[in-house]
């Protein structure tokens, strides 16, 4: 049983706090008997419930108290903290997003007592958000390209090393010859019916939407075109709105994906009828969203998305289709900086190792942003290569280090480690000559110089490659 | 003030369902209507998600996804010999059995009495993620470890606990292991399962002080001859059965369906 008991009650508890603002209220404890506080934290957090993996982010914690509480005694404590802007609060089938003030009492050698209370959050961030996201997407355009490319380069490659392994075993085996006809037929055949045998009775077709980011209460517009080539029968031209919670719950082969449509509408651009040949055709694409609507939300397993799929059904035929994704972000009425985590953690690559960038402030970034997956890799791409002087608690050693981990040295190994302050996760390439110094600073603090190799998403892990005890401290 | 700060859209409460009687027109699947929108300052859009949760003392659906340590938590397994077994180095515990059946709650379990144990997933069609060394290594889908990554786990002579779908006992025993082997889930009790259902609600109770809807031994029964030992695909069942129901007034009823 708990020593003392804690509860919340928030200045205005049935209001609707705007992202980005302040919260207030007062922590009430009443000590059971005399007890030693190690810690009052309160603190304001975010957190998913429902179907999908459960995700998570803490504003801003704080001590409010630290001391003794005797008996009977009652006392109440006031607090402020920041919310976060972002994600807002929401409701739904599969996904919810909740907004808690949560305090714990930190008591040695007993149960720690909590308490929680949620609160509505609206954001109140215009489309800035979405525009920080386009911009991380724009830093990371170039490393994407270049990625494509090589993709790109590695697939045509295979496609000649496939074509002349085929020829050379056609030759000896010609019945290979029908069995990749075969299956190249049923290929060309598919991509045939779904994308040229409606052009065949439709002619080009052109659709295209002006934005594809609106608020809600605002219209997605845009434009179809066509000019069917003969007499087109067809059962109608429709556009369909499309809201869905997207989560994702497991992971591996247990990874189960949830999907849940809350919000559908479909307008009619034309009714069943026929397309004359040789007049060209034009439908104005509006659909008005209703002001109430949620915002796209991205939060690892749990999505909110929307989509718009335009339509031109043809009987006996293949439908020509074209689906658009559209980002619905708030209507930026009370326009305001976008989410701290975001203009905080920008960090401009550093062009060499005489940056004078510490690890320090590296790991504090990273640690920082650690929620935000593409935040997070684009650091940690910006200091890549860099070499840092480390501290670091070593957990424990790797039996396995990853059959894709390419870092490791030869007869070296990993473990796994944490910074001292803040205590980000790290994996640490140690080499053979370090091995003995490892062994013997068992958990305890290590101290030396490694590189940034690169960030372990699945663990959520900063990989160092060690410098070797001889290239540590050249001079 | 609460109203106003709402104009501009924000928050709002997705509707679950079609069974929802009480949904707006928003779900007009395969139709041309025009959707009509609630005003955007009623007060049922805004108070609608706490009052639902709050009016069946529940915090959010019991049967949602939870953390890796709210599952350790909420485990109701006894592993205690296993525990005892897997106390000295060479000795390896394996769980077998079919998905969804607890292997991987046991394995959590596990940490509960051994902070220190490390916990590996293998997942299909990836690599080998690591596998790290502590007092104890407990590796899930261990039948998907590559025989080279294999010889060198049991090589460690560290203890093991796997869940795995294929006996591994052979190549343990060559490692020079002593193998204990435990199936799972041929035998699952109507008041086990109760158990473990109601530590789920219980987990998700808004105000201790008060009470929350149970599922009773009968409902247990249902469940078991509908699902068999598939704890996973009854919770699943379950999470769909309280979305529906929390917006109802009257009492959870959670086999109300069930065929």
């Amino acid at each position: 049983m708990a020593k003392c008991d804690l509860s919340i009650t928030l200045d205005e508890p049935s209001g609707v706090y705007p992202g980005g603002g302040k919260i207030t209220g007062t922590v009430k404890v009443h000590a059971d008997a005399d007890v030693k506080c190690k810690g009052l934290d309160v603190q304001s957090v975010w957190k998913t419930h429902g179907r999908g993996n459960v995700a998570s982010g803490t504003v801003e914690t704080v001590t409010l108290f630290t001391g003794q509480w005797t008996a009977g005694q009652s006392e109440e404590y006031r607090f402020e903290l920041p919310i976060a802007e972002w994600p807002p609060s929401y409701h739904g089938n599969y996904l919810n997003i909740d907004h808690y003030i949560e305090a714990r009492a930190k008591i040695p050698w007993a149960f720690d007592p909590k308490a929680s209370v949620e609160f509505l959050m609206q954001p109140t961030c215009g489309p800035e958000i979405a525009d920080a996201q386009a911009s991380v997407s724009a830093k990371m355009g170039m490393i994407g390209w270049i990625f494509t490319s090589m993709i790109v380069f590695m697939v045509f490659g295979a496609i000649l090393a496939g074509c002349a392994g085929f020829f050379v075993a056609g030759a000896q085996n010609p019945f290979i010859f029908f069995i990749v006809g075969g299956i190249v037929t049923f290929i060309g055949g598919f991509i045939a019916m779904k994308y040229y045998l409606p052009k065949f009775l439709l002619g080009e077709v052109h659709c295209e939407l002006k934005s594809i980011r609106v608020s809600p209460g605002e219209q997605v517009n845009g434009e179809l075109k066509l000019q069917p080539r003969k007499n087109v029968p067809i059962n109608g031209v429709t556009m369909k709105f499309v809201g869905k919670e997207v989560c994702i719950s497991g992971s591996g082969s247990n990874r189960t994906t949830h999907s849940n449509t809350f919000y559908e509408t479909e307008t009619v651009l034309e009714p069943a009828g026929v397309l004359k040949p040789g007049v060209a055709k034009h439908f104005p694409l509006s659909v008005p969203l209703p002001g109430d609507v949620p915002y796209s939300i991205d939060l690892n397993d749990n999505d909110i998305k929307w989509s718009v799929e335009v339509r031109v059904d043809i009987p006996r035929w293949p439908d020509w289709s074209k689906s658009f994704d559209i980002t619905v972000v708030p209507s930026g009425k009370q326009a305001v900086a976008t989410t701290p985590t975001r203009t905080e953690t920008t960090v401009s690559p550093p062009a060499d190792d005489e940056s004078g960038l510490t690890f320090a402030e590296t790991a504090s970034h990273i640690w920082s942003s650690k929620d935000d997956k593409e935040q997070v890799e684009m650091l940690v791409d910006a200091v890549n290569g860099l070499n840092f002087d480390i501290e670091a608690f070593v957990e424990r050693r790797l039996l396995y280090s990853g059959e894709d981990d390419p870092h490791v040295y030869k007869d070296g190994y990993a473990v796994w480690a944490r910074y001292t302050d803040p205590p980000l996760p790290m994996v640490l390439y140690v080499p053979h000559d370090l091995a003995d110094e490892f062994e013997q600073a068992g958990r305890d603090v290590w101290s030396g110089r490694g590189t940034v190799v690169g960030w372990d998403s699945r663990h959520r892990r900063l990989q160092v490659k060690l410098l070797s005890s001889t290239s540590a401290f050249p001079g | 003030m609460a109203c106003e700060a709402m104009r501009g859209g924000g928050i709002i409460y997705a509707h679950p369902s079609h069974h929802d009687s009480d949904s707006t027109t928003h779900m007009t699947r395969g139709t041309s209507t025009t959707i009509e929108s609630p005003p955007l300052t009623s007060n049922r859009w805004i108070g609608a998600p706490a009052q639902r949760w709050a009016s069946h003392n529940l915090s959010r659906n019991p049967f949602g996804e939870l953390t890796r340590q709210e599952r350790i938590e909420l485990a109701v397994v006894d592993v205690q010999a296993v525990a005892q077994f897997i106390s000295q180095p060479r000795r390896a515990y394996q769980f077998i059995g079919e998905c969804g059946r607890g292997k991987t709650t046991r394995m959590l379990a596990i940490t509960r009495h051994i902070p220190d144990a490390t916990y590996a997933y293998l997942p299909e069609d990836e690599p080998c993620p690591p596998i790290a060394a502590g007092s104890v290594v407990m590796i899930d889908e261990a039948q998907r470890m590559p025989r080279r990554i294999r010889q060198a786990v049991f090589a460690s002579g560290l203890p093991l606990v796997l869940a795995t779908h294929r006996n591994l006992s052979g190549p343990l025993r060559r490692a020079g292991y002593t193998v204990q082997t435990e199936r799972i889930g041929l035998q699952l009790s109507d008041s086990l399962l109760q158990q473990i259902l109601n530590q789920r609600i219980h987990a998700s109770r808004r105000d201790t002080e008060a009470s929350v809807p149970e599922i009773s031994l009968a409902d247990c029964r249902a469940l078991i001859r509908r699902f068999g030992t598939d704890v996973r695909a009854m919770e699943s069942y379950l999470y769909d059965i309280v979305q529906q129901q929390v917006n109802s007034h009257g009492k959870m009823r959670f086999i109300d369906h069930l065929g």
